[in-house]
């Protein structure tokens, strides 16, 4: 569904991503683990449109939508959960809802909008509340929600149990692994690698901007390097 | 009492022209962080516009206002891509530098096409109407209608379309927007074609209360960044608010204090306001 | 402008060619942009106006030469600094000896300070601040009478109309305004009268509500409004919007036109004007009529009430130039201009002191009048009590 071939990406005169190559199948959940600053985040912008590729072609569905505006990115079915939640402060819950579904042209927002209060009922209670009051799960669990409220093809978490209370972050992990079972693609990056490679299908490992290893989850959670460290045993 | 009534009343015909200046410059700082210095005398164009349809061509003034807001509409889809658009991505002093020379550059064109003579709209409304000992002239009720009709229309407008909302999005997290598929191109024309529009109101407005003459877009725009200030930058409800306190304030101070000093005092009251609010009075801290 | 004043002038020297003909350069530094160019583009257009008519006349006579006038107009936009700027200019680079207009007083007190020092002769028009002609600067003269001479005879006729309490409304930051009510006051006062407030406004206000509604508060039964024409027709037009139905006075000099732009002719009527008798068709001489058409058929706009100052300016100079018997001896003509009877082509109405146009201080009087809007024009009712001798003694004690 998703296909990354020989991605470089550059902030300025410095490269930070040397060539990667990674697919993400349809109906698969894939993870992309390693260390802060490996390059798993732009890669992921990369991917959505945020930084331009230096080289190399991303292709979604057999489409090339290397280099393509953000917007457009979106409207080819991709969306992404950003790292920090980013909602929209100042907006209430269901204004940031909406905002999720801003690229739809179709009438079945609202009964998507109900679709996303009863899996996160939290949300119904604090439907009209400003988004930047609410706490950082909450945020999370719209953060979430917004995505999904695009209805994407792939959805693609960055981060999501950075900075969460550990009670939260199995909150998060069950969240995702619903998602997976509705059926959705999902390409997830988190620092929390057991929690992510226990979600996932298959699994990359970053390193200083390359991909050194990758497989199933279950083969990358044996492998004695992995184990040693980024499971902590 | 009546005299205070009055003096609100009063204010709030200015306060109207106020809040239409900042809701324009407060659109804009938000969407781009661009303190659009320009504004003031692009809003005067409008201003001369309307003047020189109704007086020269003798088009009625319906039309010369829809005419002049169209031409505000496309204007600032213009001045978004001529003038800001190359510079979005370069250091803020750019855009800074690039606001100053515009503001230059259209009180020049001002200037040149129509004269360095104050211009007055004229308009048919010379009833006046009393009530109760407070006198409102017609033409300034409906200015203050007209304010009022297209601050609701504005919130409306932002709170309740899907394009509304996205510039709401694109002020508060432009990231974000753009993973929710908001074309991060097109909003700026946008916001600078509604914000134009919008000072080509407020011109419309000073020209048929007052007068428009070289110099007063720039006296006004000083006055739409201190409704900013003292409202909270980028708050829409701060904009209603700080303009309509700035005008009452201004005259309230010209009244009871001192004519001469009613900018001072107005500006002094907004300090204390920043004292004590530094955000501004709907600004989030 | 410049281009027709110097066509014609070649024009004439064609048919005229027999006699030695020479030009004779003469400056104008004036407001002809910005808030003054009210008053400051009528003075320059006058000054023109009466060249291309002395040209057509045959010149100026100076012994076997004749002068033909040509006229190098600056803008100094009223300011100070431009003012300077645009004299120097005039003196220095253009050769110019003889330099009128001037409107207003700030840029006009700016070249004052400095003019006594330069071979040359300053005729200054509209600018109404007493202080220009207190120094008995012998190179300068001035056509219209300061602000406080009339703001006596003004005083003494409100007085008489039995006002008791007056409210003021006035650009009183600006000196030749507050002089104005200051004698105004003074006058007042006498007849048992008082200024129950005095309130400002700034050149670029335009809303004088909030004065006002202070003013109807106070109840007064006059109001009176000195300032520049188009703040002081929103000060009338709000008036009548806020319901103060006291009779309005005022020192303004602005034209029908200038009035109409702001107000209607029914929010003015019964505004009074107590001011220099200046340029209005009902009060002119027949001088002014002739005056009234001719700048109206040239420039297709009415003349301004105060641009005669500077259409006189030029007659005078006229004449004491031909008295002097030079153009190059700056100080026998400043000299003879201090003689000079008033000259027959002028249209303002001077009351000459000691039979002569200038008093010793270089300044001259008009006739002050009560102007009243009626119907739609400025309606010349009476004269005011003024006293030009008595003045013109006050004015030599100053300095």
């Amino acid at each position: 569904m998703l296909k990354v071939s020989d991605l470089r990406v550059s902030y300025g005169p410095i490269e930070v991503i040397h060539g990667i190559s990674l697919e993400v199948k349809e109906g698969e959940c894939v993870a992309l683990i390693g260390a802060n600053g490996a390059g798993k985040s732009s890669t992921l912008k990369a991917i959505c449109g945020l930084v331009p590729a230096k080289a190399g072609t991303i292709s979604f569905e057999g489409q090339d939508i290397t280099n393509q505006s953000g917007h457009a990115i979106v409207r080819a079915g991709i969306t992404m959960c950003p790292e920090g939640r980013q909602v929209f402060p100042q907006m209430s819950t269901v204004q940031n809802l909406r905002m999720g579904a801003y690229a739809r042209s179709d009438n079945e927002q609202a009964s998507d909008l109900e679709d996303m209060m009863n899996m996160f009922p939290i949300l119904r209670e604090r439907a009209h509340q400003a988004a930047g009051t609410l706490s950082g799960g909450e945020q999370e669990m719209l953060a979430i929600a917004r995505a999904l409220m695009a209805r994407p093809k792939l959805c693609i978490f960055d981060e999501p149990s950075l900075g969460l209370a550990p009670k939260i972050v199995a909150e998060v992990g069950a969240t995702i692994e619903r998602i997976k079972k509705m059926g959705k693609t999902i390409l997830l990056v988190e620092q929390n690698s057991l929690m992510a490679l226990r979600l996932a299908d298959r699994a990359y490992l970053f390193e200083a901007g390359e991909i050194v290893l990758s497989g199933t989850g279950e083969e990358l959670q044996s492998h004695p390097e992995v184990a040693k460290a980024y499971l902590g045993h | 009492m009546i005299e205070i009534l009055q003096q609100i009343i009063n204010g709030m015909a200015i306060g109207g022209v106020y809040v239409l200046i900042a809701l324009g410059l407060t659109t804009v700082f938000g969407i781009l962080g661009i303190a659009h210095f320009a504004h003031g005398s692009v809003s005067m164009f409008g201003g001369y516009l309307t003047f020189f349809l109704v007086v020269m061509w003798g088009l009625p003034l319906a039309l010369a206002i829809l005419i002049a807001l169209v031409v505000g509409f496309l204007l600032g889809v213009l001045i978004e891509l001529l003038a800001y658009r190359p510079v979005r991505n370069a250091n803020h002093i750019n855009a800074f530098i690039v606001a100053l020379g515009l503001t230059m550059m259209v009180e020049g064109l001002n200037l040149e096409f129509f004269g360095h003579e104050q211009v007055v709209i004229p308009t048919d409304f010379s009833r006046v109407f009393n009530i109760g000992g407070v006198t409102i002239p017609e033409l300034r009720l409906y200015v203050i209608l007209a304010a009022a009709l297209l601050i609701a229309a504005m919130t409306i407008f932002v709170e309740k379309t899907k394009t509304g909302q996205a510039i709401r999005a694109v002020a508060e997290n432009r990231d974000a927007a753009i993973l929710m598929g908001v074309n991060v191109n097109t909003i700026p024309l946008v916001v600078f074609s509604i914000s134009t529009a919008l000072g080509v109101c407020a011109g419309v407005m000073v020209g048929a209360l007052f007068a428009i003459a070289p110099g007063i877009g720039e006296g006004l725009v000083v006055k739409g960044f201190a409704v900013l200030i003292l409202g909270g930058l980028g708050s829409i409800p701060g904009a209603v608010v700080g303009g309509l306190v700035l005008g009452i304030t201004e005259a309230l101070a010209a009244g009871f204090i001192s004519s001469a000093y009613k900018d001072v005092i107005a500006f002094v009251a907004m300090i204390l306001v920043l004292l004590v609010r530094p955000q501004g009075l709907m600004g989030k801290a | 402008m410049k281009l027709t004043t110097l066509t014609a002038a070649l024009a004439l020297a064609g048919t005229t060619a027999l006699a030695a003909e020479k030009t004779l350069d003469i400056g104008v530094s004036d407001a002809l942009t910005g808030g003054a160019a009210v008053y400051g583009l009528p003075q320059a257009n006058a000054v023109k106006m009466a060249a291309e008519e002395i040209n057509a006349a045959g010149g100026i006579k100076v012994g076997d030469d004749t002068y033909m006038l040509n006229v190098i107009a600056y803008d100094d936009k009223a300011n100070p600094t431009e003012a300077s700027n645009s004299v120097r200019k005039l003196i220095d680079r253009d050769g110019v000896k003889y330099i009128l207009g001037f409107c207003c007083s700030g840029a006009t007190g700016a070249v004052a300070s400095f003019i006594e020092n330069e071979d040359a002769v300053m005729l200054v028009g509209n600018a109404a601040e007493r202080s220009i002609t207190t120094r008995e600067i012998p190179n300068l003269v001035r056509t219209r009478p300061p602000a406080d001479y009339t703001g006596a005879a003004a005083g003494t006729f409100v007085a008489q109309k039995g006002h008791k309490k007056v409210a003021v409304l006035g650009a009183l930051d600006i000196g030749f305004y507050a002089s104005y009510v200051d004698a105004f006051e003074k006058e007042l006062e006498k007849a048992g009268g008082e200024i129950v407030t005095r309130e400002s406004f700034g050149l670029k206000d335009r809303d004088m509500t909030p004065q006002l509604t202070k003013i109807r508060e106070l109840g007064p039964d006059a109001i009176l409004v000195v300032g520049y024409v188009e703040p002081a027709a929103f000060i009338y037009r709000q008036a009548v919007e806020l319901g103060i139905d006291v009779p309005r006075f005022g020192f303004t000099s602005g034209s029908e036109e200038q009035f109409l732009r702001v107000a209607t002719s029914e929010q003015m009527e019964g505004v009074w004007d107590l001011r220099p008798t200046e340029l209005t068709l009902l009060s002119a001489s027949d001088n002014g009529i002739a005056y009234h058409a001719n700048y109206s058929e040239k420039y297709g706009i009415a003349p301004s009430p105060s641009s005669p100052y500077a259409y006189d300016q030029t007659y005078a100079l006229k004449d004491a130039i031909e008295a002097a018997g030079t153009v190059d001896d700056t100080e026998a003509v400043a000299a003879a201009l201090r003689e000079l009877p008033v000259p027959d082509e002028v249209v303002m109405q001077y009351l000459p002191v000691d039979g002569k146009m200038f008093d010793v201080n270089g300044q001259a009087y008009t006739s002050n009048g009560a102007f009243q809007w009626q119907g739609g024009n400025w309606v010349f009712v009476q004269d005011l009590p003024s006293d030009a001798a008595a003045y013109s003694a006050f004015l030599s004690t100053i300095d």
